[in-house]
């Protein structure tokens, strides 16, 4: 795919860019599930690898969402859907790692590719693992950022879910600074607050 | 991959480029804010963004009408006091605050015209680009909590008429419902249903001493149960001070009282107590039908008795025309059948109360079949009678009803049309009196077994039965008249008793000398041989027509004659 292919986000009149690091800010569970679901569905309707990491709910809570509507278990087992929870990825062994994280991403992303077969990776991560008093989640900004210089890597999307209710101003400031577009109101806006990893990393050290 | 695009200010000034970012970034948060459509979460994401805006940090958020949102160090009264004494002193407008420990402080107002503010300090003071984003984020916060709290208002205001709009057609369908029941005269069983169908719970109506009238839902208790009428009169009683539904154990329990006066309950079967308003307007609605229908059913029962009364009154004042018949067929009373007037006297065991007499009969003419038309008149309860029936088991019946204490009858001759229910009237009154001028005990007269009483009864000229009377006892009555004595009436009694001296003086109550005494005074008085068989047939004849006499002068004292008659001897008195 092109850097200008658009992706169905799964939102009627919603298309996301391919490449696009999109943050959505969302209030409560079924706030969250009004964005998630419909954006899985989606990916899993037009073939994409879609990888999915959880944290206020557990995977299965997903998978019963999405089955009233695909047959997503054999979905699953072909690969194209892994729902995961953040205790296995974003916080592995009990702490968060930039290096790690953006490896597991690449190393997921690659494989759905090559092996899988996929021609595009959709993935959305729940962010409220960062709230978690665990070693490493004061890196979260810096990844956020980081992540910017992986999107362009390879043909995918990653939607980060940001629950307003939960994160504080003054770190949603600062998330807002490293996402380029964000979802709001039911509608992809670009960020004029975005700053570019190489500004927003340097004006951190 | 996206990414903001150049901007002029970005080539030309960093420091401008990056005062536009974070204004960007501020009404972009502001948004968010807007989202959250919450006070304390717009609250909570404008104070915690502070630390991104410079080097100022929270120091209180102040909201009118909501006090203290946050507030940085302990919430001490004196330390309180002293800031908002500050607040107030600005009006309405932001300005420098004094707060220990800061050498710069401000209180930024949240606009609006309230007297709102964020309050923020720092060990210097910041610069005038931090300074400019900390007032525009005072005035988002300003503007987003005040439209949150408008949307709270009037998602509140919504609510409360969707609430409003919903009770009222709760309202409207109990009150259709009910006023069905009411048109198409569904009766007590149909209003009970009625309001089972409206709340779900099993309903119970009762009358005044707590009998089950109607039931509607399941579990009908068997048998009914019912409280003592103590406790019976202590609930109706508080039910008529509260003046509404009120709780009675397990049940909700509402007054049907028409005009003042207390028919009957309307109760909801609720062991747990959760009725709620809907419930309470359906028992309410259902109260005053049953009031209604209780009124009904009074004024319906009162006119039939009024008819009754008066059909009566007209059959015994011997009216015969159109509007006895009209009367009567009015009521689906059959007056072609033959009849008797029977009269009924006494009283109960212990109470003086003609109410309890006149339902004692009533209750024992039912259940012999004896007749439903009757009145009470003078202490006495007329029964126009349409069996005949062996009536001193109808007196027995009368006794068994009243639990003892005294009833004599009087059975008049039969009727055969409209006309005759005066004559038997007077028959049985006379029968009644009779009876009771011959016996002390009670027992059922007819008229038809009084023997020569009855001849002497039809006589049509009394002065002829007087003057008959008065040729053999006119010695005696005047002795008696005189002397205040008993002589006649001791004479009738020892004829009555066929000369036997124990059972006159039993009779009399007195003692056998005594009755000796008088019947020497009797011969001496009259010179006539009380042994010879033709002087006691003739002085028997002579004192039964001096009781018969005794018996219609009291009956034309009731309704007096024509013209009075000189001479006449003194009635019995019994």
């Amino acid at each position: 795919m092109g850097m200008s292919v658009t992706v169905d986000f799964g939102i009627p009149g919603l298309q996301v860019a391919q490449g696009d690091h999109i943050c959505a800010f969302y209030r409560g569970l079924r706030d969250r599930d009004r964005v998630l679901i419909p954006y899985l569905r989606a990916g899993l309707a037009a073939g994409d690898k879609c990888l999915c990491v959880v944290d206020a709910t557990d995977p299965e809570t997903v998978l019963a969402e999405l089955r009233g509507h695909l047959d997503v278990d054999r979905r699953v087992a072909a690969h194209q859907l892994d729902v995961l929870a953040s205790q296995d990825t974003y916080l592995h062994a009990g702490a968060f790692r930039t290096d790690r994280m953006i490896e597991y991403w690449d190393g997921a992303v690659r494989s759905a590719l090559c092996d899988g077969g996929f021609s595009f990776v959709r993935a959305v991560g729940e962010m409220t693992w960062a709230l978690r008093d665990v070693p490493g989640v004061d890196e979260l900004v810096g990844y956020e950022s980081r992540l910017n210089r992986f999107l362009p890597l390879h043909p995918q999307v990653i939607l980060c879910l940001y629950d307003l209710e939960r994160f504080s101003g003054e770190l949603i400031l600062e998330i807002l600074k490293t996402h380029p577009k964000i979802l709001v109101r039911g509608m992809v806006t670009e960020n004029p607050y975005y700053l570019e990893p190489e500004e927003f990393l340097a004006a951190r050290r | 991959m996206t990414a903001a695009a150049p901007t002029p200010a970005r080539q030309s000034d960093p420091g401008l480029r990056g005062q536009l970012s974070n204004l960007r970034g501020l009404l972009l948060f502001s948004v968010l804010m807007t989202e959250c459509n919450d006070e304390t979460q717009i609250a909570h994401l404008a104070t915690s963004s502070i630390p991104s805006l410079g080097t100022a940090r929270l120091r209180a958020l102040y909201i009118e009408g909501g006090g203290w949102q946050a507030f940085d160090g302990p919430r001490t009264e004196p330390a309180l006091r002293q800031l908002e004494a500050q607040l107030h002193s600005l009006d309405g407008v932001g300005g420098p605050v004094e707060i220990p420990g800061d050498a710069w402080s401000w209180a930024y107002a949240l606009g609006g015209g309230s007297a709102s503010f964020l309050v923020v300090g720092a060990v210097a003071e910041p610069s005038t680009e931090n300074r400019f984003l900390l007032q525009v984020l005072a005035q988002e916060t300003g503007v987003t909590m005040a439209n949150a709290r408008l949307h709270a208002h009037e998602r509140a205001t919504a609510k409360q008429l969707e609430e409003t709009l919903r009770a009222l057609q709760r309202s409207m369908d109990i009150h259709k419902r009910l006023t069905q029941v009411a048109v198409r005269g569904e009766g007590q069983e149909g209003l009970a249903q009625a309001i089972h169908d409206l709340t779900g719970y099993p309903v119970a109506i009762e009358d005044r001493y707590g009998n089950l009238r109607a039931w509607a839902g399941s579990e009908r208790p068997e048998p009914y149960p019912k409280d003592p009428a103590p406790k019976r009169e202590q609930l109706l009683r508080r039910l008529i001070r509260e003046a509404r539904p009120t709780r009675d154990g397990g049940r909700l329990v509402a007054l049907a009282r028409p005009r003042g006066d207390l028919l009957g309950v309307i109760a909801l079967v609720d062991p747990n107590g959760d009725c709620g308003e809907h419930e309470l307007v359906a028992l309410e609605h259902g109260a005053t039908i049953l009031a209604m229908e209780l009124a009904r059913l009074r004024s319906l029962a009162e006119a039939e008795l009024r008819v009754r009364r008066d059909l009566v009154e007209a059959l015994l004042d011997g009216t015969d025309d159109e509007t006895v018949q009209s009367r009567a067929q009015g009521l689906g009373y059959d007056l072609g059948r033959s009849h008797r007037v029977v009269i009924a006297e006494g009283r109960g065991r212990t109470r003086d109360d003609d109410d309890v007499f006149f339902h004692a009969v009533r209750r024992a003419a039912r259940d012999l079949s004896v007749g439903t038309l009757m009145v009470a008149r003078n202490g006495a309860v007329l029964v126009l009678a349409n069996e005949d029936v062996p009536w001193e088991d109808f007196r027995q019946a009368v006794l068994r009803e009243l639990g003892g204490g005294r009833c004599r009858l009087g059975v008049g001759g039969l009727c055969e049309r409209p006309a005759d229910f005066a004559r038997s009237h007077r028959e049985a009154q006379l029968a009644l009196r009779m009876e009771r001028s011959r016996s002390r005990a009670d027992r059922a007269t007819r008229f038809d077994d009084l023997g020569v009483y009855r001849l002497l009864c039809e006589v049509p000229d009394l002065g002829a039965v007087e003057r008959f009377v008065r040729d053999r006892l006119g010695g005696l009555l005047d002795y008696d008249s005189r002397k205040k004595s008993d002589l006649v009436r001791t004479l009738t009694l020892f004829l009555e008793h066929g000369g036997n001296y124990i059972a006159t003086a039993e009779a009399l109550f007195v003692h056998p000398s005594t009755l000796k005494y008088r019947l020497q005074r009797i011969r001496d008085l009259t010179r006539y041989d009380l042994n010879d068989p033709e002087t006691r047939f003739s002085l028997q004849l002579s004192t039964r027509a001096w009781q018969t006499l005794g018996a219609r002068r009291e009956e034309e004292e009731v309704l007096p004659p024509p013209a009075p008659r000189a001479g006449r001897p003194a009635p019995p008195s019994c």
